[in-house]
């Protein structure tokens, strides 16, 4: 596939742990503001690739480069998380980790802020700057909020929120920090059938409306074939397939990894 | 967890062996301390110390510390095992709940016991300077106790002080404090109040100050103008109270942010008490305490709140913290042209400051890039062998800092602008207190700010998962330094102040103990919460002064460790979170000890992944 305006691209990335390769020669682009999804069995190395993307983890070979614009390109193996995030790369975790004795707003503030000016200085002072960014960071928080549904839980401490709320508001947190493309790992997990669909759509308004480029991890096919635009399936480390939600289903070699992978699972 | 599994219980109050065998430690326990701190045994009669500790007063307070104890430790094994839970809840109740769930008899009995032991308790520390320096806790002081004045301002202020805990933090809804009639609130607090600057008078024992009260004596408290201005601004907290706006009803707030909400009265009267505690009761004590006010309280606030900043807001254990204050006070060493090495130019103490914030800033920063990225235990020993490295230095490289021979003398504060002159001077350690006060305010409201804005939000998000703060953009290392080197330089200032006061300086002021007693200090108030610290320094720090000046319960200086840690595992057991903590803190340790909770989450997704 000839990419014009890719975002992403990974080229021939290998990350091994140990004697575990968790990616083998991996390579995918992702199109500026396309939704794409990465699937495979457990321990495919989906979340592996996603720390890859993010910095987290360093692969031993290949390149990863981020194009925030058309014309900027920035190589993400080798820079820090805090950098590649500072870059435009916004992501949630596949166990959703919250700061959890704050509260939603808080949490939700604490990702705007990120991006701010403000030093120790200003903030001992509370010098001009500051109180400026604090009242946009205020304004900005209770959009967000609004944006993805948590107005009624905006003093609720992270910690007591319920499960579907939490995916959200990690949602929100990430979206404070005004990002160019969104990995979101897992985002459905332990939801209900009336939460996924909300989060469906949200997931579809942050890419239509905000366009947000969206890399998502996703177990539920259902919800899978709904939003991507393009699937890449990783099985044991290595892209087996990629193509549209319907070449996908029909693929015989991504059939047999989940019916090998099910195989395994009940041995 | 499941709730709903558990069938709803009757209160089990029967105790059982194990109860009782818990109970039995405990007061033993209490008699064993009893006899370790009573009267030593005689050569003639090696029985006479354990005698004299189980037969006489002695050992009352000690049997009833051993008896409490054992209640506490029962009702919480009851309460965590289920026993003494009607129906088992899955979030643990706190402790507003648990008294309002009493029925009002047992309300009431709560307030009438825990009133009977506050006041018991301020008697037992009211009396200062009593006649009898042994044992308060024996009958015959207490009796004594009733003939003096200050004794029954204690009372006043403890009952009501108590009522107002008590009716804010545990809301006995049925028992307003506004409920009583409002001419005898009024009334009580000005009674209070008078009673209160009666203690304070200077120049009478208290017991026999209700001379003071009389006008034409020469040292009447009516020749004190402040005695006005204290009586002024009590009338106007009372009069405040009294037409206060009730809230509208129905708009009351949900119970648990009742518990927390600080109301307008509540504010002003802590203001006013603390402005007198701070500005005024200073002048009224004797030299050795406005020397350890100084020296032993001022000092340790600002060491204090500095290493909040590293272990409070940051999260970062600094076991080598009193390595900066020994650099703030060499620093003023230097340019005072005390040590061997002599200075380009001398400078006056208060320009040493900057130079003492900046010196101990980099060398916070410079600590700190290459052992922040390590993980919490390494952190605290590197930070440790820091401490140990600056103290070698100070006491092993003579060439530069005189050793343990200790420095020359290093100038005093001093100020020779416009017209004015002055110095100021060691016999007046008063006159150092009010510059303490003058860098300490200042100091705590900055800090709060700083912990209430952007950087402190920062801090907390990285304290509680440094992995997503990082994805957020947030350069954890940067905020770690940051926080290390604020610690620092608020050290660096103390290490001044101490410097000048004390004229010269010996290495072995600043060894590892001290590094740990800050540390104390701040875990004891409770981490994060500037109140907190500031408490747990002026309590931990006030009461070996005032332990050493008495002698009471045969305590010697030496044991002091002993109490400390003693004290740090009692609070370690029933109180981690601190003395005053921090809300985010206190949350923090309850979803720790509710780990449970988010194991249930976890257990939800793996159930509904298909595989
Ligand atoms: N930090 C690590 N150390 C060692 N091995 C790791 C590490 N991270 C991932 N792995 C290994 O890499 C492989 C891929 O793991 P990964 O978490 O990426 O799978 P996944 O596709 O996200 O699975 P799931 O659907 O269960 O989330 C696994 O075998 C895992 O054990
Ligand atoms: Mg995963």
């Amino acid at each position: 596939m000839t990419s014009a305006d890719p975002i992403f691209e990974v080229k021939d990335v290998t990350l091994r742990f140990g004697g575990v390769t968790s990616l083998n020669n991996v390579s995918l682009n992702q199109e500026r503001g396309e939704i794409l999804s990465v699937i495979g069995p457990n321990g495919a190395g989906k979340t592996s690739l996603f720390n890859c993307l993010t910095g987290v983890y360093l692969p031993q070979e290949g390149s990863i480069t981020f194009h925030p614009t058309q014309t900027k390109a920035i190589k993400i193996v080798g820079r820090a998380p805090h950098r590649v995030a500072q870059a435009g790369v916004a992501r949630t975790f596949q166990t959703s980790r919250m700061f959890n004795a704050l509260t939603t707003f808080e949490n939700v503030k604490i990702g705007v802020e990120a991006h701010q000016k403000t030093g120790p200085i200003g903030a001992m002072l509370k010098l001009p700057r500051t109180r400026h960014e604090e009242k946009f960071s205020d304004q900005r928080s209770h959009e967000l909020l609004e944006y993805v549904n948590l107005t009624h839980r905006t003093n609720t401490l992270a910690s007591s929120l319920p499960y579907g709320d939490r995916r959200r508001l990690e949602i929100a947190r990430a979206l404070g920090t005004d990002p160019k493309v969104l990995l979101l790992d897992e985002p459905a997990a332990g939801t209900n059938p009336s939460e996924k669909l909300a989060l469906a759509e949200l997931i579809s308004r942050i890419n239509t409306e905000l366009g947000i480029s969206i890399l998502l991890i996703e177990h539920d096919m259902k919800l899978v074939m709904s939003l991507a635009q393009r699937l890449i399936v990783l099985n044991f480390g290595g892209v087996i397939a990629e193509g549209t939600p319907q070449e996908i289903q029909e693929n015989p070699l991504v059939i047999e990894a989940y019916l090998g992978a099910s195989d395994e699972a009940t041995q | 967890m499941s709730t709903e599994s558990t069938v709803p219980k009757r209160r089990y109050w029967a105790l059982n062996g194990e109860d009782a065998r818990r109970m039995c430690t405990a007061i033993v326990g209490g008699l064993v301390l009893a006899i370790m701190t009573g009267p030593e045994g005689a050569i003639s009669d090696p029985t006479y110390g354990v005698k004299t500790s189980l037969l006489t007063g002695h050992v009352v307070g000690y049997f009833i510390f051993g008896v409490v104890l054992g209640c506490l430790l029962t009702y919480r094994a009851k309460v965590k095992d289920g026993t003494w839970r009607r129906v088992r809840t899955a979030r643990r109740r706190t402790m507003s709940e648990r008294v309002t769930a009493f029925s009002s008899i047992w309300r009431y009995a709560f307030l009438a016991v825990t009133t009977f032991l506050v006041a018991l308790i301020s008697l037992i520390f009211a009396d200062f300077s009593g006649p009898v320096t042994r044992n308060k806790m024996s009958v015959h002081v207490l009796e004594h106790q009733f003939l003096y004045t200050r004794t029954y301002g204690y009372l006043v202020l403890a009952v009501a002080l108590w009522f107002v805990v008590v009716n804010q933090v545990m809301q006995l809804s049925s028992f307003k404090l506004r409920s009583l009639p409002r001419p005898v609130l009024g009334l009580s607090a000005i009674i209070a109040i008078l009673l209160f600057s009666l203690t304070s008078d200077p120049f009478l024992p208290a017991r026999f100050s209700w001379r003071a009260l009389d006008p034409h004596a020469s040292n009447s408290l009516f020749h004190h103008w402040t005695t006005y201005l204290w009586l002024i601004l009590g009338l106007a907290v009372t009069i405040s109270w009294l037409f206060r706006r009730d809230p509208i009803d129905g708009a009351k707030p949900a119970r648990r942010s009742r518990a927390l909400a600080v109301t307008p009265e509540m504010r002003i009267i802590t203001y006013v008490a603390a402005g007198f505690i701070v500005f005024e009761a200073p002048k009224y004590l004797s030299l050795y305490w406005q020397i350890s006010l100084y020296q032993q309280i001022g000092v340790f606030c600002l060491l204090a709140i500095g290493l909040n900043i590293v272990v409070g807001f940051a999260g970062l254990l600094d076991l080598g913290y009193v390595a900066f204050y020994a650099l703030g006070a060499y620093v003023t060493a230097y340019f005072s042209g005390a040590l061997p090495l002599h200075p380009p130019f001398q400078l006056n103490p208060f320009f040493i400051i900057p130079f003492a914030i900046i010196i101990a800033m980099l060398s916070g920063v410079l600590l700190g890039l290459p052992t922040l990225r390590l993980r919490g235990d390494y952190l605290a020993i590197v930070t440790l062998g820091f401490g140990e490295i600056v103290y070698v230095l100070a006491n092993d490289w003579t060439q530069v800092t005189y050793g343990s021979a200790g420095t020359g003398a290093i100038t005093n504060f001093n100020v020779h602008l416009l017209g004015i002159n002055y110095v100021w001077n060691p016999v007046n350690p008063l006159s150092y207190y009010y510059l303490m006060i003058g860098i300490l305010i200042p100091a705590i409201f900055l800090f709060d700010f700083l912990n209430h804005s952007k950087v402190g939000r920062t801090w907390a998000a990285i304290r509680e998962d440094e992995v997503a703060a990082q994805s957020l953009g947030i350069n954890a290392l940067k905020y770690k330094v940051m926080a290390f080197a604020m610690g620092a330089s608020t050290a660096g200032v103390a290490g001044v102040f101490t410097a000048v006061k004390v004229g010269h300086l010996f290495p072995n002021t600043f060894v590892l103990q001290l590094s740990i007693t800050i540390l104390v200090l701040v875990i004891f108030g409770g981490m994060g919460s500037i109140v907190g610290v500031l408490f747990g320094a002026i309590v931990l720090q006030w009461l070996p002064s005032y332990l050493n000046f008495h002698s009471y319960f045969g305590y010697q200086q030496a044991d002091l460790y002993l109490y400390i840690g003693a004290l740090l595992v009692v609070m370690m057991i029933f109180r981690p979170q601190g003395l005053v903590p921090s809300r985010r803190r206190r949350r923090e340790i309850l979803d720790a000890e509710e780990g449970l909770g988010s194991a249930d989450a976890l257990g939800a997704i793996t159930q509904e992944q298909p595989s």
